[in-house]
Parts: structure tokens; sequence; C-alpha cells
């Protein structure tokens, strides 16, 4: 088995680790558990987090904005102040921070790869502020508790999310014969019901109509935060009867009775194991580790897992790893730029994520460069992970990471950026080729092409050895 | 290089003369034309761009919603106050709108939405190249698109060589490209392997460091870049945010702001293309308009027809050019949408005939599959 398996199915091997004897079982056996977080510095609850997120709202929309109508220098002075003490400017920063951290110390690496897949499944794209306050803590306590759960338990959780709500506008959705739909003459909001048949569950492979749509945004009418003055929209998300859609809904031809909350659970458990939905996530999935176009050979074996388990994500995750092992030689698979820089950090053990002493905040002037480094990196190479556009989340398609611009971003950040980023121990050649071999069967080749610069150790050589080393293609690619 | 006379006669004689198609052989013929398209993702409300002020119902449905300051355009439909650019071209014959157009797609997703404004295909995700690249590959025109983005828009991909415009914050040394370009070997490394060459290839002008964030520093690139007579002929910009299903407000709302950004790019590349401009089009796309009614949150929802937003030497004159399927609930697609009664792939097959000096017939067999798309170039276009 080659190793790049290590790098297919987890971020390749730290220069402290060493190849397994059984890579298949190595990977296998870290799926049974979620690993404990390792980030030993402040890990704030979703619940903290939203707090802070109504405490900058409130005070920008309800406070200064008032107060400093007719000044608009001192609003955006006031603002700026705003933004320090809740933390606006640092929470996204300390997220990424404890990803990374995972990703490159973590004993399960296998685990945070699938963790990392699910986080953009159910994605949760660039509005309002929930990159600054929310996704984070989302991937955090809704999605990843879940990931020894059943699928249909991880739809659950994340459909009744605050943030998957405030997301896609499930608040704003009323039943037009509900209550307060009659009353304020409000209607649905289809956004979050499109969602969850499209890119959460059954995919439009499974033919669903409009009617289906406006069906399903019935039955989920009345999720939605609780709202009050101050706390606007970061209450707690509950069941509003007094929202909801009186009346029976039938989506996919389903019948649901006129069930209040119990409605949603009903109709979950029928998208989340219905067979296109398998199909379709199963597909997602090894496109994810093994190749852009999986076939339906490779697929099959995720597919009989899913349905033997009754959906079991231990058992469904089992199953993509060994398919991955089984087609490790003979297919290969582009990585996006994040995970590309997730395994630079943990092969050649790079100086970020910073550690938990330095990512300390004191909420009192805006974080330091130092701070803002691992984020900054993120964004400037195309892929900052809260931030995908759309509610698709980010692509998993070659196509669409190879563009001019965004190759001469990895060659910009290995050749100039990197060599800042390596620790004063492991400036010397002899550390680039002990990684190497480490990590790839042809390090003698690899080693051939920087072999004119082995004499150099400064921050320019290693850019020069580093810029060749990250961008060939058996460092892009699997 | 495309208009060569080799090319002329090889890339279609027969069917120019089948077609009645004899494009005029003069000097301005012989000009590059540039075509720019920015792509609107999120879904563009075409009545809140070009509201219909000649119809009461608009303002009854959209009460929340309702513009004011509207610049005037004619009896019927006037223009969002943040779109003063097109305004202004208006007055001088550069600025012209297709209204109640859209994809033939009615499914309301933004993601087959947008996979289908970019490929032109029926079926989401069946095609893997977009039309501006397969019509740029049948014209011959390789090598001359410009992406201001850092991935490759699927618009593009089709034909090879395309170029982006998306510079990091540092100078790179593209020489180091020369030390692993030999180790991209086989089928499954030529995407990298072509792409590379591009970024080999690139004028000096391109290798800058500069702040990408500045939408004015990229558009005013790809400006010098259009005008210069070996540049690029095609440019796509990309913006999204038109997916305003809550504050989508009127003058200053969530749309209007997305709106000013169009403003703000068509204004430089007006400023600055110079003489360019005048053998210039700019369109608009977007995947689906939005619904006339506003939704609980004040703003709209998924809908059907929308507008094509035009600038660019290159129109025959400003007008409103639409078939106006009106507003009555059983004049709406499926009582809710505007409709759309102009195909908007006629208008962009039509705008690359122009542009690459094709015979609009040729260009609609290769690539939109010979689909019935009436040629407009006539009316809406200098040809």
């Amino acid at each position: 088995m080659s190793l790049n398996f290590y790098r297919r199915v987890a971020f390749g091997l730290s220069p402290n680790e060493k190849p397994d004897k059984d890579p298949l079982n190595w990977a296998i056996n870290q799926l049974d558990t979620i690993p404990d977080l390792l980030w030993s510095g402040k890990i704030p609850t979703e619940k903290d987090l939203r707090k802070k997120y109504g405490e900058w709202v409130y005070g920008d929309r309800e406070v200064l904005r008032k107060k400093f109508k007719n000044d608009k220098h001192a609003y955006r002075k006031a603002k700026d102040e705003l933004r320090i003490k809740t933390g606006e400017r640092y929470f996204e920063l300390n997220e990424h921070a404890i990803r990374h951290f995972q990703t490159k110390y973590s004993k399960q690496p296998v685990f945070e790869r699938f963790w990392l897949f699910w986080g953009n499944h159910f994605a949760i794209s660039e509005k309002d502020f929930l990159a600054e306050f929310s996704t984070g803590p989302y991937q955090r306590e809704i999605i990843r508790p879940k990931m020894v759960k059943t699928f249909e338990e991880m739809v659950k959780s994340v459909t009744t999310s605050w943030c998957m709500i405030h997301h896609l506008d499930n608040s704003e959705s009323f039943g037009p014969n509900s209550k307060k739909g009659m009353e304020w003459g409000e209607t649905i909001n289809e956004n979050h019901a499109r969602e969850l048949l499209e890119l959460h569950t059954v995919s439009p492979n499974a033919g669903y109509t409009q009617e289906d749509v406006i069906q399903l945004a019935y039955i989920m009418t009345g999720w939605a935060h609780k709202w009050d003055r101050k706390n606007l929209e970061t209450g707690d998300i509950w069941f509003d009867q007094e929202m909801h859609q009186k009346g029976d809904k039938v989506v996919l031809g389903v019948k649901y009775k006129n069930d209040a909350k119990r409605e949603l659970a009903k109709v979950i458990h029928d998208l989340a194991t219905h067979p296109i939905c398998i199909k379709f996530v199963s597909t997602k999935l090894c496109r994810h580790f093994i190749t852009d176009e999986p076939t339906e050979e490779m697929i099959k074996p995720v597919i009989e897992a899913w349905n033997k388990s009754n959906g079991k994500l231990i058992e469904i995750h089992k199953a993509v790893i060994k398919q991955a092992y089984k087609y490790n030689e003979s297919t290969h698979k582009f990585h996006p730029p994040e995970i590309w820089l997730m395994q630079l950090s943990r092969m050649f053990d790079l100086d970020i994520p910073l550690s938990f002493e330095k990512m300390n905040y004191t909420f009192k002037s805006k974080p330091n460069r130092k701070q803002r480094q691992l984020s900054w990196i993120l964004r400037e190479i195309g892929h900052s992970p809260y931030r995908a556009k759309q509610p698709n989340g980010w692509s998993d398609f070659e196509v669409d990471w190879v563009s001019p611009e965004l190759l001469l971003r990895r060659l910009w950040f290995a050749s100039v950026e990197l060599p800042i980023l390596i620790k004063s121990g492991n400036r010397s050649h002899d550390f680039i080729l002990t990684c190497l071999k480490n990590n790839f069967e042809d390090h003698e080749n690899m080693a051939s092409l920087i072999h004119q610069f082995r004499f150099g150790t400064s921050d320019k050589d290693l850019g020069r050895k580093y810029g060749v080393i990250c961008n060939l293609p058996g460092i892009l690619k699997v | 290089m495309n208009c060569t006379r080799r090319n002329f006669l090889i890339g279609g004689s027969t069917t120019l003369f089948l077609s009645g198609y004899f494009p005029k052989i003069s000097f301005a013929s012989m000009q590059k034309k540039n075509l720019i398209i920015i792509s609107l993702r999120g879904g563009m409300d075409g009545l809140t761009a070009v509201p219909v002020i000649g119809d009461k119902r608009l303002k009854k449905l959209r009460k929340k919603l309702i513009l004011e300051d509207v610049l005037n355009l004619n009896s019927d439909f006037g223009l969002h106050p943040k779109l003063e650019i097109f305004h202004k071209l208006w007055q001088k014959n550069q600025a012209a709108f297709v209204h109640a157009t859209n994809i033939p797609y009615t499914g309301r997703s933004h993601f087959d939405g947008q996979n289908l404004m970019e490929t032109g295909a029926h079926i989401p995700y069946k095609e893997k190249t977009g039309w501006l690249g397969r019509g740029l590959l049948a014209s011959n025109i390789i090598g001359k698109g410009l992406a201001i983005s850092l991935p490759m828009p699927l618009l593009l991909r089709g034909v090879p060589q395309n170029n982006n415009f998306f510079p990091s914050p540092d100078f790179v040394e593209t020489k180091l490209i020369d030390q692993i370009y030999n180790e991209f070997k086989g089928e499954h490394n030529e995407l990298i392997k072509s792409t590379l060459d591009t970024i080999r290839q690139r004028p000096l002008s391109m290798q800058i460091a500069t702040d990408s964030d500045d939408r004015k520093k990229l558009a005013l690139e790809a400006a010098k870049q259009l005008q210069d007579q070996s540049g690029p002929r095609v440019a796509v910009f990309d913006l999204d945010g038109f997916d305003t299903h809550a504050a989508q407000g009127g003058v200053d709302g969530a749309h209007a702001d997305e709106l000013e950004e169009v403003n703000k790019i068509v204004t430089i590349l007006h400023e600055n293309l110079g003489q360019a401009f005048d053998n210039t089009l700019i369109l608009t796309l977007t995947e689906f308009g939005r619904t006339i009614k506003q939704n609980g949150g004040y703003g709209t929802e998924h809908g059907y027809g929308s507008a094509i937003l035009m600038a660019g030497g290159l129109l025959k004159k400003s007008q409103v050019y639409t078939d106006w399927p009106g507003l009555k609930k059983k004049e709406l697609f499926e009582g809710r949408d505007l409709n759309s009664t102009i195909d908007s792939r006629a208008v962009y097959n039509s705008a690359m005939s122009v542009c690459f000096n094709q015979d609009p017939e040729f260009l609609r067999k290769e690539v939109f599959w010979g689909d019935a798309l009436p040629d407009l170039s006539q009316e809406l276009f200098k040809i």
C-alpha cells in the first residue's frame, strides 16, 4: 500500500509518526469514538457565542445606530469598539485554530477528515455574522457528536439548529393559515425546505416538485428562534405553534397528518432513509475520498453498509474507507486548498495554528497579526472554511479548484509564507528529506528537484525548496 | 487572429451562405470586439433593477419594497437609482435592457439554475462546459478568455488556456513552475499542466501583486487587458449576494447594494476602455428572477423571469426590448413569477455572433445543440 493512503484519508504522517503495518485497520479503528478536542485554550459554547452575536447585533442595531444617527464618524468608531468588545473580530480566528489544531495533532485524523466532510455537506455559507460567531461552534456541537449516530439523527439535529435555521431563514417562514400568519398576513419562506431536500437529503434526483417544496415548508413552519427585544434573532430555537401551518401535508407522495411539531421528525425520517438520499450522500462521500466521478461499483458497498446498518454513520464511514483503500492505487483525488494546508502543517510540522497561549484574547484591542495569520492564509489560498458562497458548500471537484490564480496562490503560500512558519529546529535540508521519506515512495525523485538548494537555509532558500515540493503533482493529489 | 481570411472561409462559408448571413467586412469588423459577462448569482430581481412603472400591480404586491427616485427610461419602465451609469449610457444609445427573459429553467434552485445559466443546457450538471467557452472554441478563439475571480467559472470552461486575474498579496516567482512542470505526467494531470502553461504565457502586466479585495483595481486591470488589441476578447465578472430572501429593501436595501456593485464595475470599464468601449458588449447573467410578491421577511422568493442589463458601443440603440407578459395573476408563471417570454440564451448567442464575427446559426448549433433560439442581432446589436 502506498504511503499516499495516509493523505487520502487523513493528513499524512507527522515527523514523529511512522507508517502502520496495517493501514486499513489503522484507519478503520479511528471511527468508533469521537476524539476529544485537543485545543487547551478557550473553547466557547455555541450558546455563549450566540449570546455574543446577540450583543453585537443589538449593540449595533438598537443602540449605536440610534445614538449616532447624525454622526457617521463617531458611529464608526463606536462600532469598531463594539467589535472588539464582543469578539466579532476574534472568534472565527479562534475556531480556525481549534480546527487546525485538531487536524494537525489528532490521534484519529481519519475521523477529522469526516468531520470536515459533514461540516461541508451541511454547509453554512457566508451570511450575516454566522462565520464570525456561529459556524465553528455549530460544526463542533451540532455535527461532531452525531458522527457516531445515524445520518437521520444528524439531519434532525442540523435542521433544528439555530445556525441552520438562521442561515436558511426558517424563522421568517409563517404558515399562511397559522394564527400569526393570518394576523400578520405573512407567508412561507421556502429556502430551508428547498435546501433540506436538495442539498441535505434526497437531491433533485428525487424529482420533487414546487408543491413538494411548499408542503415541506409548511411542515417546517414554527421552527424558529424565540424573539425578544434584547436578543433579537439570536434566541433559542423552539416550535412556535402559532406560526405552524394547520392541516395535513403531502411530501413526495407521503401524507403527514396534522401533528404540530412531530411532523418534522417524521418527514426527516422518510427523507433521510430514502434510497435516493442514500445514493446521493454515498456518492458524495466516495467523491470526497476516492475520485471526482466515482463509479457505481465504488459506491455500491457504501450503500450496502448504509442499508445494513440503518444509516449508522460509523458503519458508513468504515465502508467508505474500505473503498478508498481498495481503489487507492488506481484512482486520483485532488485536494482542495484547506486540506492541502492541513497536510503540509502535519507533514512538515509547521508553526500553525498558533499556540493557545498566543491565541488568548483580552477583548481590548483588535487581534494581532499572528492571531489573524491562519485565517488570512486560508482566505488567500481561496478556502476560508466558514465562508462558502452558497449553501451547497465548497466544491469537491478538481476543475473548481484549478485556475491560474488558484495555483499561483499555492505557489505563493509555499514559497513566500511557508518559510516563516518553519520551526527553528527544522530548517535543515535533512529535515525536509526525512519528512519526504516518511510520506512519499518517490521521495528520492522529489529530493533531486531541490538538490541544487541543499545548502541554503535562509527564508528565500527555503521558499525555493518548499515552493517546488509543495506543488508537485504527488502532493497536490493522491 | 480570428478574422483572417482563412478562418472566414473554413469557419463557415457554407453555413453563412445558407443562412443568408453576410458580415460586413470593413475596418470596424476587423477591430477586436470584447464581450464582457457579469454573473449575478443568487437570482437578480429584474423588477427591482428595471421596474415596470407602467403597471400599478407591482406597487400593490410589494408594499415594503417600493422604489422611490426611480430613474426614467420610458413611459413603461424605470431604472433603479443605483444603476446611474446605465442611465447615463442610455442617453447615448449605449445601454439597453432585455426584460421578462430567462434561461429555460423553472426549477427555482440556485445550484441547478446557476449550473444551467453557465452551461446553457436543460439538465443540471449534465454538461461540463460553459456556453461562452464553447462559443469561443467554435469560433476558434483560443486563450482569449479572462475571468476576474479566483476559481475558473464554469461559463468559460470548454476552451483551453483561459486566464484569470485575482493576484496574491505578494509577488510569486513564476520561474518555480519551470522546475515542477515536467513532473506533471499522465492524463490525470492534464488540467493542472495546461493551467501551468497558461500561467507561463501570461503578459507581464498580469504578474503583479495587489489587493484583490478591491473590485475597482480588478476592473481597472480587466479594462487594460481588454483594451489591448492582442489581449483577451472575453471577460467574466462574478458577483453574488442577489439572493435577498429578507430585507431586500428598495433604494438602499440588500438588492440595491448588489446593483451598486454592478454599476461600479460598468463605470470603471466605461471610463477605462476608452475607444475600445465602442467595440464592447457588456451583458449580465443570472439564474432566475424573483417572485412578484414580497415574502414574510420583506424579501422575495426564487422566481423565473428576470432582466439582462446591457451596455457598450455595440448596442444598436437604447431600448427595453421585451415581449411583456403582464403582471395579472393569470399572466404570471405559476401564478407567482414574472414570466419569461424571451429565452435569454438567444440574447447571448446573438451577442457572441456579433463579438466573435460568427454566423448565429452556426453558433446555435455548435453551442446550444441547435435549440430554437431566434437571432436577435438585428434588433439588439450593431452588425
